[in-house]
């Protein structure tokens, strides 16, 4: 890794319906057992589906959020003088108090100020990840904190249901057949992020590099993703430009697939439309499957389960399968973790509006 | 406010993008909004996509975006509250124990609106959906320039909005500044203004 310094990955923390922490989130997807339950955090009786993967006994949102930048930020090592020039970025499903959270949250951690909420949906942390990388690549800052949360709640879950998004056999199954959707799950998720340099100056720990990313649009539709898969291929093919890396060099795909018939086969397009054959020799699986869809914090989540996974050398399970889908000629990860060939891997995400985000890391 | 195409057109951006085209929403003699095919309730959408066909066919005359350009504008919305008479709806019906529309379900996030614009021009760069904890125009206008700066992306139509909280299904109430509060969108198309 020494010929790539990226940006590091100096610290992390994640809560998900798999624990509390990020060893929780190691050892959760290690498991492969999904963490799908009955909802009793509100009432599900309206509903066509009552399951979700909640954690029990999560606090409000901004006291969770406010937890996973400061364990970040401890595992990081960085001091209060460190903290107070790092500026934060925040994924959250947006509305009217959502800027005056991010602010309360930088105040109350001790960063830099949040300039900005990203609330693009399912590639909202994502996205502030390859903003943050992008930022300190380009000098403006030595280091970022990403952090984003999604608690399941009423009103997503609601919608999710009225959309006939969520799968109605309790089950997330990417890329298998008899996929039948999504299942919401809550995820809060920070990460400190640095300058190779920052990073070396204060001998700080290093957990991964992001190496690469890439964010492009479908221009297909409002909601759908482009069944061709071509935003997506673009920004993993940017992703790899900008790491310097091919694609027989990454030994991980995390994949966004939601368990969605038509979405999972048109990323599973995007990996073909970009790699050509080779797709069908990268091991995938879609973590999605044990912890849930957090939606705006997905980005991260997954992000940090694909770091912890890489350099633990072991891959998840793609959990859920039934049996292949010819529209998803993928190396599936099934039945048991498998050895990590490379320590490069990918997380993809992919929004409504044809948004899409691939983040390339490297374990240190 | 939503941000001042004056104040965005005024020079190139520090990062040396220039304003290519702008547009508001309302301008005078607009009423309410075209209508939106498969967008209900809300007036937000409506807008969103009114300003932003306003601003690029004053740019590119008619749809799509011509190549090389198109496939490589970003389309960058800033609202800090976001489509608030959509999320007050289904927190209300929600709330009384009902089901939201199904409708309501697309038009749940900001991206939706935004992909849309990105279909309809054939805009292929990133979509960011951002809200701003300070000026709407200063935050969009980095995020823009970050984007260019850093490859993803040679143009950005940046669409900021606002609605008023009292502006649920009946549409733009707004008229000059100062005058009723309603749903208030400016566009704004950067760029290097050498790839069209």
């Amino acid at each position: 890794m020494a010929e790539r310094p990226g940006v590091r990955i100096t610290g992390v923390h994640a809560l998900s319906a798999l624990g509390r922490g990020a060893e929780a989130q190691l050892a959760g997807v290690l498991a492969g057992t999904p963490a799908f339950r009955p909802v009793g955090r509100f009432d599900t009786t309206a509903r066509r589906v009552g399951v979700a993967a909640t954690l029990p006994e999560t606090g409000a949102l901004p006291d969770e959020l406010a937890e996973a930048v400061d364990v970040a930020c401890a595992a990081a090592r960085l001091d209060a003088g460190a903290r107070a020039g790092a500026p934060l970025l925040l994924a959250a499903h947006g509305g009217a108090g959502v800027p005056a959270l991010a602010g309360e949250l930088a105040r109350r951690c001790g960063l830099a100020g949040a300039p900005r909420v990203y609330t693009s949906a399912c590639v909202s942390a994502s996205t502030a990840v390859a903003d943050a990388a992008a930022l300190i690549g380009r000098g403006d800052v030595d280091r970022v904190v990403v952090a984003a949360g999604y608690l399941v709640e009423p009103d997503q879950y609601a919608l999710f249901d009225a959309g006939r998004a969520l799968a109605t056999d309790g089950a997330v199954r990417p890329f298998s057949a008899g996929r039948r959707g999504l299942l919401l799950g809550d995820g809060v998720a920070a990460v400190v992020l640095e300058s190779a340099e920052a990073a070396r100056r204060r001998d700080a720990p290093t957990l991964a590099a992001v190496l690469g990313w890439g964010r492009a649009g479908d221009a297909h539709h409002p909601c759908q993703p482009d069944p061709q898969g071509r935003g997506l291929a673009r920004a993993v093919g940017a992703a790899l430009r900008r790491a310097g890396l091919d694609p027989e060099q990454i030994g991980y795909v995390n994949a966004n697939a939601t368990g969605t018939g038509y979405s999972d086969a048109a990323e599973a397009a995007a990996l073909r439309l970009a790699w050509g054959e080779h797709a069908g020799r990268v091991p995938v699986s879609s973590t999605k499957a044990l912890h849930g869809h957090a939606l705006e914090a997905s980005g991260l989540l997954e992000l940090v389960v694909t770091v912890l996974a890489v350099r633990h050398g072991k891959l998840p399970v793609n959990a859920g399968w039934l049996g292949p889908d010819e529209a998803c000629p993928l190396d599936v990860i099934r039945d048991a973790p498998r050895p990590a060939a490379t320590g490069y891997a990918l997380s993809l995400n992919s929004a409504f509006g044809g948004a899409n985000t691939a983040l390339l890391v490297g374990a240190a | 406010m939503t941000g001042e195409p004056d104040r965005a057109g005024a020079g190139a951006t520090a990062a040396g993008l220039r304003v290519l085209a702008q547009a508001r929403w309302p301008e005078p003699g607009d009423g309410a909004p075209p209508a939106l095919p498969g967008f209900v309730h809300s007036a937000f959408s409506p807008v969103v996509a009114a300003v932003a066909d306003r601003c690029l066919t004053r740019r590119h005359g008619e749809r799509p975006a011509p190549e090389p350009v198109g496939v490589r504008t970003a389309v960058v919305l800033v609202s800090a509250a976001g489509d608030r008479a959509s999320a007050e709806q289904v927190h209300a019906t929600v709330a009384a124990g009902g089901r939201p529309g199904p409708l309501f379900f697309f038009q749940s996030v900001p991206n939706s609106v935004a992909g849309h614009v990105a279909a309809r021009w054939g805009l292929g760069g990133p979509v960011v959906c951002v809200a701003p904890t300070g000026d709407p125009l200063a935050e969009g206008t980095a995020e823009a320039e970050l984007l260019c700066h850093d490859g993803d992306a040679d143009e950005t139509l940046l669409i900021m909005i606002e609605q008023a909280a009292d502006d649920a299904g009946a549409g733009v109430r707004a008229g000059e500044p100062g005058g009723a509060p309603g749903t208030r969108a400016v566009a704004v198309l950067l760029g290097g203004g050498d790839t069209r």
